[in-house]
């Protein structure tokens, strides 16, 4: 049969962002294939270094739309590093709660973005609903839905309003409560089980050959590689929870993975509320107001582990009130961009969209 | 994962068909205030799904549209700088009372670019901007995008969202700490009381200016006080001591004792202590190297003017018109009656505010660009007026108030009642060597009159003094305004205070107590109010408060009077006088002498 | 992750006994830096692939305009002993070029294309490095470099929108907002001495 090129997105339910996969297929099978993205470059690296260090926090949170906090988050570690900053107690237990309830939007959304592939959309309408309640508790307390702009350098920009703990634990208990059904509604559905067993496969090998992290990687090499456990940052050590893993990576694994997160997040946002001490929230970068903040001379790389893996700011301050280079390692880099050309040919053409899901490719972090 | 899972095991989900749908409904997004827009474009049909609409409030920090009190509002157009999408443009509104300390422009919001960061809000130095709960706005015409936030949003109240708290200000609104001597240790010298910033917290110190600019409209000179600021945290003296030459000639001067309006206009005022200004510019100087000044100096002169001019009086008057006169190209000739020049700084203000290694830096500055000064003249006796003019194509009268005002209370004319500028300059002089201590009469116990700065130069020169001469200071100090009125700056009344002197403000002196040709004392009537309701200077007084405070001495500090002795009489009958200043233009020319020109 | 300091300690000695570095930072306990020669870069990265630094994590460059030159930064981890690595280089600005490390570590195809596209930095041994990777149709010199100006670029490129309110309002009278803006931008000139 003749080779076909098709392209997957850049508008498509299964493509997440705007970046488009060209795909030559035969058949069904994918013989080529590669990423193009581009399509949203916004320059951002070269937009940080033209903004002043606090004008940075409303840029940051729009590397990546759907998890705007781990940017803030290395972000602000990567000055702290630099500045030598202590931060408040009390803010690191914040940054916690921030970073986890994020970590239960995405995986959230990206459970329900396994509709998309595999067409069960009930189980989109049921994983939105739930992100829209988070998004209110959100809203409440950083003032916006998606791009909060709440973690700063220094600590976190407001305390947490009064009573907002009632809310998060009602929806930590409505949302453990309908943990089983989820699953039953998603994975342990025969119909969808069939489309994500056993495809998609993702060794050991490849993963460092690519230099994959997060789910993909722990759900391959079956070790905890979670750089909350590696190499603690805010408070993580001294909370206790599991790292989910699985030696055999198919997009089974990944997903099992991810609800599986889903609860101990739950549960460190459960320690984090009772373990956190009264006090201040922020400390400033500098002394002076906030156009005059400096940041003294000195390069860090400050990582987290965001919900498809490490998220890195590399920075570089020659002293001034800019920062003088600011790089982005978009988590989904290695898998996004190397994985679609290497180890995409080959699967069907209809698990294309299953890999961009299930290894979480996010194209605004690839196109910052 | 050993449980067997049917194909059924999914259809539990059926049971969600009888729940409550968690979705919101459109009508309760959408406000009443949206209403006409919604119903003109066909979005609701229903005119009355919308009256019946209840939108759900956002949460209480909600970065929606902005708020701005404009009444509250400075105008410092801080917001502007700081907005990251360049959305906030200042407008010139001039229909707004123009205020010290205020400017007359408000912020406009783009919302085709505003990010609802809120850093415009943590970093408004007046609190007046705030972000409110409102999230919808629509419009069909893209111009209504840009808006002038007002106290109002679309002319309804609305519940305020997003604040600026402790957390979230983005000011510094704490002065960085200056070294002052400690009153014990400076009570009994004449040493300068402010050490001045080193280099880092000069720099952290200029770090907290918002750079507005509300500082120079209330300068006397209209220094480029932003700009030298600026200067400073970019560590570029050398920029910065150019700047403050444009319009100050006498920086060190200025630096130490000018009365520092700027500081009450500044913008970070408003919510915490002010830039320390003064002090700023007092560091340039002071870190400026002498090599620096030499190198700026030796800059060329702009032309040279084949003209001559003559200074009357080298105080700052006299000094300023000289530096510019050079400047401009002009040969010019100061004359001094006494033997050092700098006139009220050199003999005034004592020298733990005004050193004189600081007026001789600005002196000596401005005597290398060209400047020549002639001590030891005075105009009228050793030179007269007349050779002036013929010598000279112009003559600048730049002499200050040495006369002391008098109080004409009875016993007011006793010897022992003593005017500011008598003992002032005796006090220099004695920090010079000029004069010994036993030669400086100062009484045991002494009482000032007068709330102004002269006042507590006297109150505190004279603690000085007693401090050395008996080794304990007994100095009362009364004055018409009330403690929170006094004319002074507040430094003087803090520093005053803890160096012991007694305030008894709000009192009008009556009469000078006198026993056996000796001052004993001084009657006060409680002060009711200064000036009579056309404002004019017309105190009242409540004789039935009466009080007698203690002193062997009197001294004055109302206020001085010119001298115009030197000026022959001949053309005294051609000079109009106001309220002791000589009447002249716009540019200081008299009238009918055209020769003449007064500071 | 126990004795996280004698990781860097580990790092510090691996590196530093078989190679001259020219400096050594150590962040804290989980990241430690080194700036090497461009010449030791290929045997430092192997080495330290050899020792357990199997990813990396970044690659990318920074423009030291005023030195002339570009630094090349290499950041790599090992997730049994939790320490990054940085491994700087600085190259030529002019002819700036380094040896790909593709054949070490595979994963750097993409980031080198990258930095090529954003610097213009030459990496002989990558086969792609030369493909245009995110700007299309791009016609300037490489956007990260600091001597490109993306304000002038756009306003090059793209138009500019203007909004037709008015809510100056002068009252009649002449603008004190220009004054001030123009003595404002005078005292700025003043510093270099351009009006004296």
């Amino acid at each position: 049969m003749k080779e076909m090129k098709l392209f997957l997105g850049p508008q498509h339910p299964g493509m997440s962002g705007n970046a488009s996969v060209h795909m030559y297929v035969d058949g069904d099978i994918i013989k080529r294939s590669y990423l193009l993205p581009g399509m949203l470059h916004r320059g951002f690296e070269k937009g940080m270094e033209r903004h002043l260090w606090v004008n940075n926090i409303s840029l940051i949170p729009r590397v990546c739309v759907v998890e705007p906090d781990t940017n803030e988050m290395a972000f602000a570690m990567a000055v702290e590093m630099i500045a030598k900053l202590e931060v408040p107690e009390r803010a690191h237990y914040i940054r916690m709660i921030i970073l986890e309830f994020a970590r239960l939007s995405i995986h959230l959304m990206s459970y329900g973005g396994l509709g998309g592939p595999t067409g069960l959309y009930t189980l989109m309408y049921h994983a939105h609903t739930d992100r829209n309640t988070i998004l209110n508790i959100f809203e409440k307390i950083t003032g916006h839905r998606v791009y909060h702009q709440y973690i700063v350098p220094g600590g976190v920009r407001k305390d947490l309003p009064v009573g907002i703990e009632k809310d998060m634990h009602s929806f930590l208990d409505d949302l453990e409560s309908r943990y089983e059904e989820y699953r039953d509604l998603g994975i342990n559905n025969l119909s969808i089980q069939a489309r994500i067993r056993d495809t998609i496969m993702l060794p050991k090998e490849v993963v460092w050959e690519l230099g994959v992290t997060g789910i993909g990687m722990r759900s391959a090499v079956n070790k905890p590689y979670d750089l909350r456990k590696v190499k603690p940052y805010a408070r993580y050590d001294q909370i206790e929870f599991d790292v989910p893993v699985s030696d055999y990576s198919d997009a089974y694994a990944r997903v099992d993975c991810k609800l599986q997160e889903v609860l101990q997040s739950i549960s460190i946002i459960r320690q984090c509320l009772i373990k956190m001490p009264k006090g201040d929230v922020r400390v400033p970068i500098s002394k002076g107001q906030a156009m005059r903040w400096t940041v003294p001379k000195g390069y860090a790389y400050a990582c987290v582990e965001s919900s498809r893996g490490e998220f890195g700011y590399f920075m570089v301050s020659d002293g001034g009130t800019h920062p003088y280079r600011v790089g982005v390692r978009g988590a989904s880099y290695p898998q996004g961009l190397l994985g679609v050309e290497k180890y995409l040919p080959g699967t069907r053409l209809d698990d294309a969209s299953l890999w961009i899901d299930t290894m979480g490719v996010c194209s605004p972090e690839i196109d910052r | 994962m050993n449980k067997q899972y049917s194909i059924f095991t999914s259809w539990r989900h059926f049971k969600h068909l009888f729940k409550k749908p968690k979705t919101i409904p459109f009508t309760s997004i959408f406000t009443k205030k949206n209403m006409n827009y919604l119903n003109n474009n066909s979005i609701i049909r229903s005119k009355k799904k919308v009256e019946m609409s209840n939108p759900r409030t956002a949460g209480d920090n909600q970065r929606g549209f902005h708020t701005n009190d404009w009444e509250v509002c400075i105008g410092c157009g801080t917001c502007e700088e700081i907005c990251p999408t360049e959305a906030i443009t200042m407008v010139e509104r001039l229909d707004i009372k123009d205020e010290e300390g205020k400017l007359q422009q408000r912020p406009t919001i783009d919302y085709g670019r505003c990010c609802f960061c809120a850093l415009c809000v943590d970093i408004c130095t007046s609190d007046s901007l705030k972000m409110s709960k409102e999230y919808i706005y629509s419009h069909e015409d893209p111009n209504a995008f840009e808006l002038m936030p007002e106290a109002l949003w679309q002319g309804h109240a609305v519940e305020e969202g997003w604040v600026k708290d402790k957390a979230s200000n983005l000011l510094d609104l704490e002065r960085v700490h200056m070294e002052h001597e400690s009153p014990d240790e400076r009570k009994s010298s004449f040493i300068e009381i402010v050490r001045g910033y080193s280099k880092e917290y000069a720099k952290l110190e200029a770090a907290r200016c918002v750079e507005c600019g509300i500082c120079t409209g209330s300068c006397p000179v209209q220094m480029h006080i932003p700009a030298y600021i600026k200067a400073i945290f970019e560590d570029d003296i050398e920029g910065g001591l150019r700047q403050i030459y444009e319009t100050n000639p006498l920086p060190g001067v200025c630096g130490r004792v000018c009365t520092h309006n700027c500081e009450s206009a500044c913008a970070i005022a408003v919510k915490g202590e002010a830039i320390a200004i003064r002090w700023l510019k007092r560091y340039i100087i002071d870190s400026a190297p002498n090599d620096m000044y030499e190198k700026i100096l030796m800059e060329p002169v702009s032309e040279v003017v084949d003209a001559r001019v003559a200074v009357v009086g080298s105080g700052p008057a006299g000094l300023g018109a000289a530096y510019y006169l050079r400047v401009m190209g002009y040969e010019v000739d100061v004359y001094e009656e006494k033997p050092l020049t700098g006139g009220v700084m050199r003999y005034g203000i004592p020298a733990y505010r005004l050193p004189d290694s600081a007026i001789n830096k600005d002196i000596d500055f401005i005597e290398k660009i060209g400047v020549k000064m002639i001590v030891n003249t005075r105009v009228g006796k050793d030179i007269t007026m007349d050779k002036l003019e013929k010598d000279y194509d112009a003559v600048f009268l730049g002499t200050g108030f040495f006369k002391p005002r008098s109080l004409g209370i009875p016993g007011g004319d006793h010897k022992d009642v003593i005017g500011a500028m008598t003992f002032l300059p005796q006090v220099r002089d004695y920090e010079r060597g000029v004069l010994k201590l036993e030669d400086i009469d100062v009484a045991k116990s002494i009482v000032v009159i007068g709330g102004g700065d002269v006042a507590f130069d006297v109150a505190r020169s004279a603690t000085r003094l007693q401090m050395l001469k008996y080794g304990k200071s007994d100095v009362k100090l009364t004055s018409l305004e009330n403690e929170d009125q006094l004319p002074s700056s507040d430094d003087e009344l803090f520093e005053g205070s803890e160096e012991g002197i007694e305030l008894f403000c709000g009192n009008g002196p009556q009469e000078v107590m006198i026993k056996n040709n000796k001052v004993t004392g001084l009657r006060l009537w409680k002060c009711l109010c200064i000036f009579n309701e056309t404002g004019s200077f017309n105190p009242e007084y409540d004789k039935e408060c009466e009080q007698i405070i203690e002193g062997q001495q009197i001294y004055i500090a109302i206020g001085q009077s010119p001298d115009y002795e030197y000026i022959p009489e001949s053309l005294q009958g051609k000079l109009q006088f106001s309220r002791g200043k000589i009447k002249a233009g716009e540019f200081g020319q008299v009238e009918y002498t055209p020769w003449l020109f007064v500071g | 992750m126990t004795n996280s300091m004698s990781n860097t300690e580990f790092v510090t000695n691996l590196v530093e006994n078989q190679y001259k570095v020219l400096k050594t930072e150590v962040l804290d306990q989980y990241q430690i830096a080194f700036e090497v020669k461009k010449e030791d870069v290929h045997s430092i990265l192997s080495l330290l692939k050899t020792s357990g630094w199997i990813q990396l994590s970044y690659l990318s460059a920074v423009d030291w305009i005023k030195d002339n030159e570009f630094e090349v930064v290499y950041i790599v981890f090992n997730w049994d002993k939790a320490v990054h690595i940085q491994i700087r280089t600085r190259l030529d600005r002019e002819s700036a070029s380094i040896n790909s490390v593709l054949p070490i570590y595979p994963g750097c195809k993409y980031y080198e294309r990258e930095a090529h596209e954003f610097f213009g930095i030459k990496f002989p041994g990558n086969p792609d490095y030369e493909k245009q990777l995110i700007l299309e149709n791009w016609d300037d010199i490489p956007p990260l470099r600091k001597d490109f100006d993306p304000r002038q670029y756009s306003d090059k490129k793209f138009s500019h929108m203007e909004y037709k309110n008015d809510f100056v309002n002068k009252d009649g009278k002449v603008s004190k907002q220009e004054a001030r803006e123009k003595r404002f931008s005078d005292a700025d000139k003043l510093r270099t001495g351009g009006k004296k």
